[in-house]
């Protein structure tokens, strides 16, 4: 990410900021048009942090506030995973580990019709003890209480329970949906942004050099694994967890040593 | 409603069916192997008896507290013990405030079971007036992350409280033999509580398949384990307490796992003493430190002057007065009981007297401070700053010989002695070592002596 100068003698971009620091001065700054992501909010001419974290900047014109935590905030665009919870009407509640459930349409699948909705059957397990929501029986899968899905952000505004989607914009299926087996396991936001990241985080690409698996992050800070054998899914999200705070090489070093205990 | 139900912590069925597949192949989500346990690190507190546990993920704060109260009818002539769980909302979303949900009131439980009818605390000797005065001792959980296996934790945590406890030691007295006295700390050392031995409880989980068994199970094994046990052992080989539930499990697999409880619990066993025997033997050093280090805080400077004026012939005139009526013999006697010269050097804050504190070269029959000597340092007002000079001598005579010499060097330095605060250790607490101070300052400073 370059550091575009901006004009204000200090500029904070790739710095930390606080809660109320003035980052910009719109004052300085009249022809350009700037659009502003999460964590910024603008009074009058200044535009102050809100969350404390990096300011982040890209070009030609964004700029946010990242930083990392265990909660997520629901952004439009974001592909994050979901556990099915319970079926209404008309969506499905999916738990995001965010301020509030998550609603996914039921036609909100590739293909999706009234005519085909996917079932969500309770198991007795469940701690929920509704009723089975039981339209037709013709079911494009079946899913049950616990389903670990990959989804899509559709709406995300504040108070109101965001909209998820199963379908990439354009209506298509693209890997969205249900995850089967594997294991999943929680991060922070920020871990789970570094492993998007590209080039490739350092400890997935030692981690590739000597396993295969096959794995999906959520930006919600939810990682699923998957492997042929147990002990690579253990291995890989024990080394990802780890990861959290090590530098680039440190990530490398820890995962070789992981990888010769278990040869 | 909807917070809540967001804040639930839930599991995937992606992961329980691989946390049971992975069973199989004995590989647990964490690296473990099933009959591994997980690192526990035992700290304490700055007070006597508080001590937090770590087991992984898992955070467990013990703190034992004891008052008197009136005993049970039917046992008059012992203590009581009772153990409060609080399951803290910030160790788990499940959690509510205030109201303990039914797990918190089975940890209690089975925590109270090994610790009060294997009988490892001794309550017999918590009486202190059969039928009218007994100390009841209680013990306060407080969970501050779940990350599973509570209640190992929770025990060991009420364990290590229990052994670094001290209660003070009280007698009877009084006119007519039934006041009871409370002796403060300051006096008379407080008493640890008597433990024969440490029930230790370990919990094991049970999955589908008979064959699969865990030790010490974390969150997420939790959650899908299909049954539970949880055996209170003690490194003798005694059982003190089994809690089973969930799904029957065989003869032959309970048999087993006691077994296995038995050698986890030696080890943990000999962990919890390590930590205590640790923890004992800092703090009798710092009580130590605190014996030997010079109350003469004079040193902090002007401040104490104008005080140490006015102190220093009180101060004085007690001492000569007790100098008098004691040998040179008893001296060394004198000095090691600090609480009557506790009452001479409470709220006198002057003390020209210089320590050093040295870790205890502490031998109350050499060098005693000469009492000629120390009559003609006082006569002459340098007061006890003469101390300071005869550290270098452990001898009698070398110091008499000295105190010429340095005496006019205190008169003159006494302004500059108290500026320089250079050789002046610690004075924080006043310990009354000070009245002792010209013996003290002999065999304080010199640390060759002896």
């Amino acid at each position: 990410m370059e550091n575009k100068q901006s004009s204000s003698p200090a500029s904070f971009v790739d710095s930390t900021v606080v809660p109320g620091d003035v980052v910009l001065d719109l004052s300085s700054m009249t022809s350009q048009t700037i659009k502003l992501g999460g964590g910024l909010r603008q009074d009058c001419d200044a535009i102050s942090a809100m969350k404390a974290g990096t300011l982040r900047f890209s070009k030609p014109n964004k700029y946010w506030i990242e930083s990392s935590q265990k909660r997520y905030v629901p952004c439009v665009e974001d592909t994050i995973l979901g556990i099915v919870v319970d079926s209404k009407a008309d969506n499905f509640l999916i738990d995001i580990k965010g301020p509030a459930m998550g609603f996914l349409p039921v036609l909100a699948f590739e293909g999706g019709t009234r005519r085909n909705i996917p079932k969500f059957e309770i198991l007795v397990e469940s701690s929920h003890n509704s009723i089975l929501f039981s339209m037709r029986l013709i079911g494009l899968y079946q899913l049950e209480v616990g389903t670990l899905l990959y989804l899509r952000v559709v709406k995300a505004n504040f108070g109101m329970n965001p909209e998820l989607s199963c379908t990439d914009a354009s209506g298509k299926a693209a890997e969205f949906g249900p995850l089967k087996d594997g294991y999943m396991f929680e991060t922070s936001t920020g871990l789970s942004r570094k492993l998007l990241s590209s080039p490739t985080c350092p400890v997935l690409e030692a981690l590739g050099k000597k396993l295969s698996f096959e794995i999906a992050v959520g930006l919600n800070g939810r990682v699923w694994v998957n492997a042929a054998s147990p002990d690579t899914i253990v291995v890989v999200a024990n080394a990802i967890m780890n990861s959290e705070s090590l530098s680039g090489a440190q990530q490398i070093i820890m995962v070789d040593h992981l990888l010769k205990n278990i040869q | 409603m909807d917070a809540r139900l967001a804040n639930t912590w839930r599991l995937t069925l992606n992961e329980k069916n691989f946390i049971k597949t992975a069973l199989l192949s004995e590989i647990r989500i964490d690296g473990r192997k099933p009959f591994e346990f997980r690192n526990i690190s035992i700290n304490f507190g700055r007070e006597d008896g508080s001590a937090e546990v770590q087991l992984g993920q898992t955070r467990v704060m013990g703190i034992v507290t004891a008052k008197f109260v009136q005993p049970y009818r039917d046992r008059p002539n012992e203590g009581t013990l009772a153990i409060y769980p609080e399951f803290s909302p910030m160790a788990d979303p499940s959690f509510e405030a205030g109201r303990s949900g039914e797990s918190a009131v089975e940890l209690g439980r089975i925590i109270d079971r090994g610790l009060r009818e294997s009988r490892a605390v001794d309550t017999e000797s918590l009486c202190i007036v059969a039928g009218k005065l007994v100390w009841a001792i209680r013990i306060d959980i407080l969970i501050l992350d779940n990350g599973g296996n509570l209640v190992d934790a929770a025990n060991i945590a009420a364990l290590a409280a229990l052994m670094t406890f001290r209660r003070p030691e009280c007698s009877l007295g009084g006119e007519d033999g039934l006041e009871v006295i409370i002796h403060p700390p300051e006096m008379r050392d407080p008493l640890p509580l008597i433990v024969h031995h440490l029930p230790i409880a370990i919990t094991f989980g049970f999955f589908i398949d008979e064959n699969v068994v865990v030790i010490d199970p974390i969150l997420n094994e939790e959650a899908v384990m299909a049954g539970r046990m949880i055996a209170t052992v003690n490194a003798n080989g005694d059982i003190c307490a089994i809690q089973k539930a969930g799904e029957g499990v065989s003869q032959r697999v309970i048999m087993q796992c006691l077994q296995l409880a038995i050698t986890k619990a030696a080890d943990i066993t000999k962990q919890i003493k390590a930590a205590v025997e640790a923890y004992n033997s800092e703090r009798a050093l710092q009580k130590i430190k605190r014996e030997t280090t010079c109350v003469g805080n004079n040193v902090k400077g002007d401040q104490n002057q104008t005080l140490d004026n006015k102190g220093i012939s009180e101060l004085v005139g007690k001492y000569m007065e007790r100098l008098k009526l004691i040998s040179v013999e008893s001296y060394a006697s004198q000095n090691i009981s600090a609480e009557e010269t506790k009452s001479l050097r409470r709220g006198t804050d002057s003390n020209c007297i210089k320590f050093n504190s040295t870790p205890l070269s502490w031998d109350p029959y050499s060098k005693c401070v000469d009492l000629e000597f120390l009559k003609a340092s006082v006569a002459l007002q340098g007061l006890s700053t003469a101390s300071e000079e005869k550290e270098a001598t452990g001898k009698e005579k070398g110091s008499e010989a000295e105190s010429a010499g340095p005496y006019e060097d205190v008169n003159s330095k006494w302004s500059a002695v108290d500026a320089s605060t250079t050789e002046m250790h610690v004075i924080g607490p006043k310990t009354l070592k000070d009245a002792v101070k010209p013996k003290n300052k002999g065999k304080k400073k010199a640390s060759s002596v002896i």
